[in-house]
């Protein structure tokens, strides 16, 4: 980094921007409250909070936004929202932010008075171009306080840029950036998980364009990229997630385009290089891989991978393209995805995909199986039975979504791709998926239980159904030597286990039948089965947790009670595990074809492992590896865990450490003490 | 059929040979080195190791059927990363016949051994013969110091060099560098001149010690007793190998 934007980091990791911050309490009239529409009602919440908004001008600063509201207080709500119940605003998901930029608002304010000249007489579509023609006014008027304040505080260089974007389409990667970073905050002050897209697709043509007419070298196009890595984690402490860090902000580099050709660029290892030169939280780095990926990228994505930041990301388009066009997804958009949040595949501009409606409790669906089933008929029946238990828990989890209402949220539409032209809000048909997803949540534990109890009380018969039922009644107690043998058998995924990848692969066959069974899901869509966890490998091993997924006790697998399971795909926490590669062709086996809401691989590796250069080429060929066994998606982690231990004991000494959670990365210390243990008990590999 | 008995199988090796590797520690193993931190490797049969309360069995007995079958597994892996299977230890040259019959039924995989060369001749030569890239592990050129660190005369081991040098086999020589046992300049120096001369040497590998070295003697009932500073830095110097045109990384 340059010193000027290694001061402005450490001013965002001294929080010196928070001086600037107030909380604001928004007021509104009776006519505002009696309106008719909830677009409106969403434009007018919009209009009050960019107008609460001042503009703050930090020193040194190229690339303008900083919040000065903390929070935005408000408890009247107009008549239009009583008694309704909304579950899903619009979030985890990715605008069209090449368009969004090409054209400026300005030109999208355009396209929005075009439709509704088109649809003069359509009164919902009347609302909602109104709705967002308000909501692009009130962003504007924002942009132009920036500019002025920016000229008084003698940065005549920013007014002008901020005077042009975002309301038109930028000259210069600059202008770019500076019209990204500010449309991009305005979503987050009332959306949340705001993706960053195909970042190195579509700021390219301003990179190149500055590059060729000696605007910038890439030194300095560099650095202003590292600029806006650095601003990305300025005011996360505001965005709404599980815990600090868990925001959204993914971003993917490489692929191919909507023809089906090959798109890495300079930008590409750029960012790449720029992560790994800010070594920050954010911008959460995702890297489209396949089987021809070149070493050399390869190898880049290591360096990176190498910091121990938890990303990049990898995700196998042999495998996700696929199955996207079998989920429904065209070919052009499937081969223009990109990660939502986490994980999530979704398209950007045209999906309103709601990737996480529920977890699926694959623990749950056995444990209820075995727990009746067990001893009583063949081990067929009791399989039948885990299946059933999913598809119930499948149904159940569509039946509440179907309860809730979709707000509608003019400006997220604006930014889509085709809300404007359609006349339609991004809820109610602007967009062109609504498919829904569901994580699926402690595989490998459900897996190992179904094989345990198959081996031993099915085939072998040497324990009986009434000691296994005791032992899991009783929490293994009394039962150790039992416990101990089956912790330490060889029925494990990721141990090269035929019976417990076999399980494996069942659980998320009757998953995806579930899934495909329940068809529509309400909204003109369709149920994506996933891989991930998300947060529920903590609450799902919690008896008292009160959410809508079941929890369980102790379990066959040897797992007792409130410990907790694997992040994503990863072996069941304190299983035999015969390494990484055994884990990797576990996880292969899954079809990915009817599997495909996300979810990743997730490995942890002991910071030793990176003693010398060859070492990059090795984790490239692992890298290379995932990719030609048909895997999907990749989080590589490294950790040191005696650091880990000793930032528990010394929080004040490691405010920087970093470490990636479940879908996002965070800073250690400020992550739960339960969060933090779950890190330090992963199986780390040393190698 | 021959059986055998390994300590660990370790998936994705990194610092065994190229490409992706997959590597077999043989267990039981003739000498007694004072630094070693696999005292798990010692013994030739099967032991409880017990950590924290935790107890686990060390040690599984294989058939060379049964370990081809298990390393085919991942054969395509290993393969189309140019890389193959190490057989380590504990010592190789102790379980040479078990060793043996399981490369011939690796398909052609590549191959690589870590010895310490401290075992028969014929063993050494047969096995060396079959594979291809062998890792040499050399500790003291003084033959007194090698017997009281190791427990065992160094003779046999120079015999083996100097063997696998006239073969012109594919080697890499390792040395662990222990503070004041093996990092001396004097020792380095000796072993440089070991090494000097026509030979398939591609490089010699300086090891900087591991501090948590003595962790697992504890489990197994044995008391580690280093009879040297763990915890100071070692003397990394390649100068002995550079004088003589030897290609020397410290790892």
């Amino acid at each position: 980094m340059t010193p000027r934007t290694a001061r402005l980091k450490q001013n965002i990791l001294d929080k010196h921007h928070h001086d600037f911050r107030r909380d604001v309490e928004l007021t509104f009239t009776p006519e505002e409250l009696a309106v008719s529409t909830l677009d409106e009602w969403e434009s007018i919440v919009l209009e009050k909070k960019c107008r609460a908004e001042k503009p703050v001008i930090l020193t040194e600063e190229n690339i303008l936004f900083t919040r000065s509201v903390g929070h935005f207080k408000y408890d009247c709500l107009p008549a239009v929202l009583s008694g309704k119940r909304f579950g899903m605003f619009p979030a985890n998901i990715c605008a069209d932010w090449e368009r969004a930029l090409s054209k400026g608002l300005l030109g999208l304010r355009d396209e929005a008075e075009a439709s509704m000249t088109r649809y003069c007489r359509d009164a919902t579509a009347q609302n909602f171009l109104c709705s967002a023609i308000r909501s692009i006014d009130a962003v504007l008027e924002l942009a132009s306080r920036y500019a002025e304040a920016a000229e008084a505080a003698g940065r005549s260089d920013l007014a002008i840029i901020i005077r042009h974007v975002p309301g038109k389409s930028p000259r210069s990667l600059h202008e770019a950036l500076q019209s990204l970073k500010f449309m991009h905050s305005c979503l987050f002050l009332f959306s949340n998980h705001v993706g960053l897209g195909r970042f190195d697709q579509y700021i390219l043509p301003y990179y190149r364009h500055d590059i060729e007419h000696n605007i910038f070298t890439e030194t300095e196009a560099e650095e202003l990229i590292q600029e806006f890595f650095i601003s990305l984690n300025k005011d996360t402490d505001l965005y709404p997630g599980v815990q600090p860090g868990d925001n959204g902000q993914s971003l993917v580099l490489g692929g191919v385009d909507r023809s089906g050709k090959p798109v890495v660029n300079e930008l590409t290892m750029l960012c790449m290089r720029a992560s790994r030169e800010v070594n920050m939280i954010d911008p959460k780095i995702n890297l489209r891989i396949d089987k021809n990926t070149p070493h050399e990228l390869l190898r880049e994505a290591v360096k990176l991978t190498r910091r121990g930041l938890g990303f990049p990301q990898y995700c196998n388009d042999d495998v996700v393209i696929p199955a996207l066009v079998k989920h429904g997804y065209s070919l052009e958009d499937a081969r223009d995805y990109t990660v939502a949040a986490c994980w999530e595949f979704i398209i950007p501009g045209r999906g309103m995909d709601v990737p996480n409606i529920n977890g699926l409790a694959f623990p749950a669906a056995v444990d209820q199986a075995i727990r009746a089933k067990i001893g009583r008929g063949c081990f067929e029946e009791l399989e039948r039975a885990v299946a059933t238990n999913i598809r119930t828990q499948v149904e159940d989890y569509i039946r509440l979504q179907k309860t809730d209402d979709f707000c509608p949220q003019p400006f997220y539409s604006v930014l889509m791709t085709s809300c404007l032209e359609r006349g339609k809000d991004i809820n109610h048909g602007g967009c062109d998926y609504y498919n829904y997803g569901i994580h699926g949540c402690g595989s490998a534990n459900a897996a190992d239980a179904l094989a345990a109890v198959k081996q031993l009380v099915y085939d072998e018969k040497s324990v009986t159904p009434g000691e296994l039922l005791d032992a899991l009644w009783k929490n293994w107690e009394g039962h150790e030597d039992l416990r101990k043998h089956i912790m330490g058998s060889h029925l494990k995924v990721g141990n090269h286990s035929k019976l417990a990848d076999e399980m494996l692969v069942k659980l998320f066959g009757w998953f995806a039948d579930a899934c495909e069974s329940v068809g529509d899901n309400g909204r003109g869509g369709i149920i994506r089965p996933g891989t991930g966890t998300a947060m529920f490998y903590i609450y799902l091993a919690d008896p008292n947790w009160t959410g809508s997924e079941p929890t369980v006790g102790a379990t066959a697998d040897g797992r007792k009670v409130g410990d907790f399971f694997a992040s994503s795909l990863a072996p069941s926490p304190g299983a035999e595990v015969a390494g990484i590669i055994g884990v990797l062709q576990s996880f292969s086996q899954i079809d990915y074809s009817r599997i495909c809401n996300g979810g990743p691989i997730t490995v942890e590796l002991s910071d030793t492992v990176f003693r010398n250069e060859e070492d990059l080429d090795k984790v490239a060929a692992l890298i290379s590896t995932f990719a030609n066994i048909g895997c999907q998606q990749l989080q590589m982690n490294v950790l040191d865990t005696a650091v880990l231990e000793e930032a528990r004991k010394h929080p004040e000494l490691y405010r920087n450490l970093i470490v990636r959670v479940w879908g996002w990365s965070g800073y250690f210390v400020e992550l739960a003490p339960k969060y933090q243990q779950h890190i330090i008990n992963r199986n780390t590999y040393r190698l | 059929m021959e059986t055998g008995v390994t300590f660990d199988l370790q998936e994705f090796s990194l610092h065994d040979g190229p490409g992706i590797r997959l590597t077999v520690f043989m267990k039981g193993c003739p000498l007694r080195c004072n630094w070693c931190h696999n005292p798990e490797g010692f013994e030739p049969e099967t032991q409880i190791l017990r950590c924290n309360g935790r107890e686990r069995s060390i040690g599984r007995k294989w058939t060379s059927q049964e370990l081809i079958a298990h390393i085919a597994l991942q054969a395509d892996i290993l393969r189309n990363s140019g890389g193959g299977v190490t057989f380590s230890g504990g010592e190789v040259l102790s379980q040479a016949d078990f060793v043996l019959e399981t490369i011939r039924g690796l398909d052609g995989l590549h191959v690589a051994i870590e010895t310490s060369g401290y075992g028969s001749t014929s063993n050494f030569r047969a096995l060396t013969k079959a594979v291809d890239l062998v890792f040499f592990d050399l500790k003291l050129a003084d033959a007194e110091a090698h017997k009281r660190y190791t427990g065992a005369d160094n003779s046999l081991i120079r015999a083996n060099l100097e063997y696998l040098k006239s073969q012109r086999k594919a080697f890499i020589a390792r040395i662990a560098l222990i503070p004041g046992i093996t990092d001396t300049d004097d020792n380095l120096n000796a072993l440089a001149g070991w090494l000097y001369g026509d030979s398939g040497l591609q490089r010699v590998e300086l090891l900087s010690c591991n501090p948590a070295a003595g962790g697992k003697y504890a489990s197994l009932g044995m008391e580690f007793r280093p009879e040297y500073d763990e915890y100071k830095a070692p003397n990394c110097n390649m100068q002995p190998f550079n004088d003589l045109n030897i290609t020397t990384v410290i790892m």
